[in-house]
């Protein structure tokens, strides 16, 4: 799992374009959206569901599907764990 | 009449912490849109009462090529899973966009594609836009990005 | 002053090919998104489609140095991306060559309010004194690049989109060419006034307070007595967030119950296209007397109130508003009043 989470925050950084940030930077349990964590919007849900497509092989067919497994690093990684078909 | 450019191929990134560093939406930016909000920076930046909203300032981007860079950038990402971050700046207005945002300009934008540089005519159009009942002034840009690495971009206020 | 007026109109749409024939389509509530486009042999059905729009406007109209051209476009030929050279620019001139118009074209490329960005474009062309006829194009073709596009975004709805609806679930794409021609010269349609406002607020998604579109209808209603308007014809893409943008601008603006419709069930949102697609056809309902229904909408959709007619009726007033929003924050409304009459 820690592995998975590394790898992940790395995924998020490179795709969203989070210049400077690092693994260490993101705090597993913080929240992904709104003005207390990562602060991103809805074009980066919409990357992100891309990002599980392409990396997990898994489908999110709505934003608001994704916004409740992008709630925090831990809870998709979990979900990813769960989920992912590749 | 105070004017700014960019050279071609300059780092962007560099002339952003030099300028602003504290605004991350703009590395998620086209190219083009980096140009546009760079050369605004150097325009206003040290503008009294900047940032506070107000509608009497329009925002008017020219090009030949309007966001050709990033459009080839969206293709190429369509052979694969099509990219939403990319797919958003496939409009030659988003820079003009992504200025309002910044500097909280709630008048009239507009992108406008021409086959050349061509002076005399931007000009009429930037007069024309002058009839508008509040516009007072303009943020006029030149940015011209076919790719990249390789553009003509300079910017200039206009008043009415 | 200077008064401008539209002398000329033409429509190329998958429901028809004369203004008569969409009007029809839209008063039946017959949709058409896409062209059939099996006979086509040229290289680019873009330019095709522009040019035979305008060859229509202009007929019995002469061109002549002081002619202009305006092309409303978000995408033109980006299906050939890789390619060819897809510059709007080079698409401009090649339209400008086939009608014979010498002037340097100039293209409006400003998202999904192109339409009446062009309009207001050529309309001040004329009032400069610098031109004597301008003619204004709208034009958009399907393709992949687009299509994907929207696709990724989660904007495109799986049925026939339903404008206001509490049930949309997004846009359609459609495909259309328009073309006016603007002049001084007196025509039955008057374009009193225009412009363009940005929310300010995010490249893609509408502002919550309706911001733009709000101060767009506040600025057009300074010339313009609200009893006159005999509807509004809104943008409504059936999106969620752009039909509930409108509904809280109307509701600002005071205009909640003036009579709405929205077109975009019958053409899809034909993009650069919309705006004039939307006015001509709008402006030929009000000369046979009628609000056109708003095809989709069913259920009441959105928080403010706004006056839709899911039906036909009788259009009482003088002039109607064409709203229209798109990405990077942009809005855009403009009135067209018949005969210029006050």
């Amino acid at each position: 799992m820690e592995n998975l989470i590394t790898e992940l925050k790395l995924k998020i950084i490179d795709s969203l374009n989070l210049d400077g940030m690092t693994p260490e930077d993101i705090d597993d349990n913080a929240p992904l959206f709104g003005d207390d964590g990562l602060g991103l919007d809805s074009i980066d849900v919409l990357e992100l569901i891309v990002l599980m497509e392409k990396s997990y092989g898994i489908r999110l067919d709505s934003p608001s599907k994704g916004k409740e497994v992008f709630r925090s690093i831990a809870v998709m990684a979990q979900y990813i764990a769960d989920n992912r078909t590749k | 009449m105070k004017a700014v450019s960019i050279p071609s191929g300059a780092n962007l990134t560099s002339l952003y912490r030099e300028l602003v560093g504290n605004y991350p939406k703009f590395f998620k930016m086209d190219t083009l849109s980096k140009l546009g909000f760079l050369l605004t920076e150097m325009l206003v930046g040290d503008e009294e009462g900047r940032f506070t909203p107000r509608e009497d300032r329009a925002v008017l981007v020219f090009s030949r090529n309007g966001c050709l860079a990033n459009d080839l950038n969206y293709a190429k990402s369509m052979e694969d899973f099509p990219s939403p971050a990319l797919f958003v700046y496939t409009l030659p207005n988003i820079v003009a966009g992504e200025i309002s945002i910044r500097n909280k300009y709630e008048g009239e934008t507009s992108a406008y594609v021409l086959e050349k540089y061509d002076r005399p005519l931007i000009d009429a159009i930037v007069r024309q836009a002058f009839q508008d009942r509040i516009t007072r002034d303009a943020i006029v840009a030149w940015i011209d990005c076919p790719s990249d690495s390789e553009w003509t971009a300079m910017a200039w206020i206009e008043t009415k | 002053m200077t008064k401008v007026y539209c002398i000329g109109e033409g429509l190329v749409t998958p429901v028809g090919s004369t203004v008569k024939e969409v009007l029809s389509a839209a008063r039946e509530g017959r949709s058409g998104r896409l062209f059939d486009k099996g006979g086509f042999s040229g290289t680019s059905f873009f330019e095709t489609i522009a040019i035979e729009a305008a060859r229509k406007a202009i007929q019995g109209i002469e061109i002549t140095p002081r002619t202009g051209l305006v092309l409303s476009t978000t995408k033109g030929n980006v299906e050939h991306i890789g390619k060819a050279d897809i510059s709007l620019a080079a698409s401009a001139l090649n339209i400008a060559d086939a009608i014979g118009i010498t002037a340097s074209p100039i293209v409006v490329s400003n998202a999904c309010i192109s339409g009446i960005a062009a309009l207001l474009q050529g309309v001040r062309m004329i009032r400069s004194g610098e031109y004597d006829e301008v003619v204004v194009i709208g034009a958009e073709v399907h393709s992949d690049f687009i299509h994907s596009g929207f696709d990724c975004l989660k904007a495109l709805s799986p049925e026939p989109c339903r404008p206001f609806d509490k049930d949309r679930q997004g846009l359609n794409l459609g495909e259309a060419a328009a073309a006016m021609v603007l002049s001084a010269r007196k025509g039955q349609w008057e374009i009193t006034d225009g412009v363009i406002r940005n929310d300010a607020n995010h490249i893609s998604g509408p502002s919550r307070t309706g911001e733009g579109c709000y101060k767009c209808l506040r600025y057009v209603m300074e010339g313009v007595n609200k009893e006159d308007i005999a509807f509004i014809s809104v943008h409504g893409t059936a999106t969620p967030y752009n039909d509930e943008m409108e509904s809280i601008a109307l509701y600002r603006a005071g205009l909640s119950d003036v009579p709405v419709n929205a077109l975009k069930g019958i053409f899809g949102h034909t993009l650069g296209a919309a705006g004039i697609l939307e006015a001509i056809v709008s402006m030929a309902a009000f000369d046979s007397g009628i609000v056109l229904p708003t095809k989709g909408f069913h259920e009441m959709g959105v928080t403010y109130p706004v006056n839709v007619s899911a039906h036909e009726r009788p259009a009482k007033g003088k002039l109607f508003l064409k709203l229209l929003s798109g990405f990077g924050g942009v809005n855009g409304a403009m009135v067209f009043r018949k005969g210029g009459a006050l």
